[in-house]
């Protein structure tokens, strides 16, 4: 895992993105329909009193790790699953290309892991000459592509369908019908193939239960459930603050990732993975591997940011965000777009480029709003920014100007005088109000829009 | 790296708050309410995601498997049937079908791959979620490995919620709830059916236990 991202800044990626005309209609109109699902969810259920529980039970567990982590691999261990201990990215991969370089595999399944995005395993699989393939719907097109997933849950929202058609007909060397109904039956015949010949089965871990080793998946085309049976052997990637203590906490946090994500009442597939095949059991591995990864997360523990560690990854802060819906998840350039993905992406990259995307967000707290497990996202965006300020040692100058800033608007006086005399100059060039193309560094605003001059004092 | 060094970096988090109590759920859409009838949101919920039921008195069971199969031929039958097991198997045969065993073919990968149907037991049924619980003890892709999958639900395993059907888990090494069909909305967010898993699903529950059946009840982990 390397501390570059992609070598630019925000703004060059948005700008990059925002012309995009069928992105920037596609991701409000398909996720506006989930949004409205998720209220239609709880609509006369008590919603505030689950995400209370939800809460509770997270920040339970993200302050207990030491223990129930503890629980949950002797649990594991208990139950015949193999349990390994990775502190970062490359620890993990070389444990995981270590599991199939033993079991002689050549085609890896996976199933969608976002913890896989952070740790960028796949590259380090196929220098071994392991064939990997993803295998939910939206991972594969995004593999075949050479692209990246832009939302947590909806991987290629960004993609229109003629672009998925253009790619698998490409696979298929013949051109391919247009509806979805037959691409998706190309790519589940594809993948079908692909499961029957795998030798190993790569899943995340929506929730990692202490209680009983328990490995929980929630799917819904059900490739993490074919993941889980056919290949020889098993291996779960758990970031450490999957966490949660008994198998009774589904009964909260199900609903509350169901709902928010898809705003669907549960998940078609819900599966509770407890160890390899047992005696008298028709199928199902020889071997299951649980690989626990901090990459990070420790790091976090203890600091003002904890509670982002919380999160269950359903998306809804996406869904609402202002500006996630503009400019798509690859504008955040790192794994996670969103209100989530402009906290984690600082604290997992602090370097500049990292940094900055904390200021993605316009502050409306639109996700504290949704965030079924409460996170206040918008108050850690609020440090974050805060950090970046005092990390970036500003200039005399700049620091001259806010403390003037600071100062003016300490007083009524003060207030007045400064709006008067800034705005002075901008009446003079302003037509009934409107200014279409201001003047020195307020020229970056008029760039995509006019700026309105308040009104007079009457 | 070591355990004791890794489970040690996770020490210094903020004291948290203590774990609430989860035996009383607040009002929720995936528990049942008081006075709700099981079968009928079951069916409703099941309809939903474009799954499919009946209710029927258990000897009508292998009737309406037959049924249900309609023109699928390769089949196989779970062994987690229970005292079902023997007049389904009779009810195909009388049909002309000559269904395998699951646990026979689950290592063939040829076989398993060019199943039309399965038909399985559950462990348990779920009414407020229209999910049913399909078991390791049955096979881990019993219940989506064909393009249709036919579920027997005997009386007594239809439980209210979601909090129930996690107290009944089974013992074994998997237990999945499934809820209707498999489905993605990937490609602009056209709900497509029968993405990896089965693209149609029918339950049949028995309405009461018959004298002469062994109940199937569940095995509680």
């Amino acid at each position: 895992m390397s501390d570059h991202l992609t070598g630019t800044t925000f703004e060059e990626r948005a700008a990059e993105q925002l012309v995009k005309p069928f992105q920037r209609q596609a991701i409000p109109n398909a996720v506006d329909g989930t949004v409205g699902h998720y209220w239609k969810r709880f609509e006369g259920y008590d919603r505030a009193g689950l995400r209370r529980l939800g809460r509770d039970i997270r920040a339970h567990a993200v302050a207990n790790l030491p223990e129930l982590v503890g629980r949950f691999a002797d649990t594991c261990e208990a139950a015949g699953t193999q349990v390994h201990f990775a502190a970062d990215a490359a620890e993990a991969n070389r444990i995981v290309t270590g599991i199939c370089q033993a079991a002689e595999a050549r085609l890896v399944v996976k199933s969608k892991s976002m913890l896989s995005e952070e740790l960028e395993l796949n590259p380090v699989l196929e220098r071994e000459g392991i064939d990997v393939v993803e295998t939910d719907l939206g991972e594969y097109v995004v593999q075949l592509d050479g692209d990246r997933p832009s939302h947590v849950i909806a991987p290629i929202i960004h993609k229109t369908q003629g672009e998925v058609r253009e790619l698998f007909s490409r696979v298929a060397g013949h051109e391919l019908g247009a509806s979805a109904q037959e691409l998706t039956s190309f790519a589940r015949a594809q993948l079908r193939a692909s499961f029957l010949r795998a030798d190993v089965g790569i899943t995340g871990c929506n929730f990692a239960i202490a209680e009983t080793g328990t490995v929980v998946l929630v799917t819904n085309e059900g490739n993490g459930r074919l993941a889980t049976s056919l290949p020889r052997v098993h291996v779960a990637l758990v970031g450490v603050e999957r966490i949660v203590p008994r198998l009774a906490d589904l009964g909260v946090l199900v609903p509350l990732l169901a709902g928010s994500g898809t705003g669907q009442p549960i998940s078609t597939y819900l599966s509770l993975v407890s160890g390899p095949r047992r005696a008298g059991e028709p199928d199902g591995p020889e071997q299951m591997h649980v690989v626990l990864v901090d990459g990070g997360r420790s790091a976090i523990l203890g600091t003002g940011y904890q509670d982002v560690l919380h999160c269950i990854r359903c998306g809804a802060c996406q869904n609402v965000c202002p500006v996630y819906r503009q400019v798509g998840g690859h504008a955040y350039g790192w794994v996670y777009g969103g209100p989530i993905g402009a906290v984690l992406t600082p604290l997992f990259k602090p370097t500049a480029e990292g940094m900055e995307v904390a200021h993605a967000s316009s502050l409306c707290a639109a996700c504290d709003d949704i965030c079924p497990v409460e996170i206040p996202l918008h108050d850690l965006l609020l440090d974050l920014r805060r950090d970046r300020a005092e990390r970036r040692l500003p200039g005399r100058l700049e620091r001259l100007a806010y403390q003037a800033w600071s100062y003016a608007w300490s007083t009524p006086l003060g207030y007045r005088l400064s709006g008067t005399l800034g705005l002075a100059p901008l009446r003079l060039v302003a037509r009934s109000g409107v200014l279409r193309r201001a003047p020195g560094p307020l020229g970056r605003w008029t760039r995509g829009r006019d700026l309105l001059l308040p009104w007079r004092r009457r | 790296m070591e355990r004791t060094a890794f489970l040690a970096r996770l020490g210094g988090a903020r004291p948290g708050p203590a774990l609430p109590d989860v035996t009383a759920l607040p009002d929720v859409h995936t528990e049942l309410r008081a006075g709700e009838d099981p079968f009928t949101r079951f069916a409703a919920e099941l309809a939903d995601v474009s799954g499919t039921c009946e209710q029927c008195s258990p000897d009508a069971v292998p009737a309406a498997v037959v049924a249900a199969l309609g023109a699928a031929r390769a089949v196989a039958l779970a062994d987690d049937l229970a005292a079902f097991t023997g007049p389904v198997r009779e009810a195909l045969a009388a049909a002309g079908l000559e269904p395998v065993a699951y646990a026979e073919v689950a290592a063939d990968r040829e076989r398993l791959g060019a199943l039309e149907a399965t038909v399985t037991g559950c462990a348990v049924a779920v009414a407020s979620t229209g999910s049913i619980m399909t078991t390791a003890g049955a096979g881990r892709a019993a219940a989506l490995i064909a393009p249709l999958h036919v579920c027997v639900v005997a009386a007594g395993q239809l439980v209210g919620g979601l909090a129930e059907a996690l107290q009944r888990m089974p013992a074994g090494s998997m237990a999945a709830l499934q809820s209707g069909p498999s489905r993605t909305a990937d490609i602009e967010k056209t709900l497509i059916l029968g993405m990896h898993g089965p693209g149609a699903t029918h339950v049949i529950l028995a309405d009461r236990p018959l004298p002469e059946f062994l109940d199937p009840s569940p095995e509680t982990a």
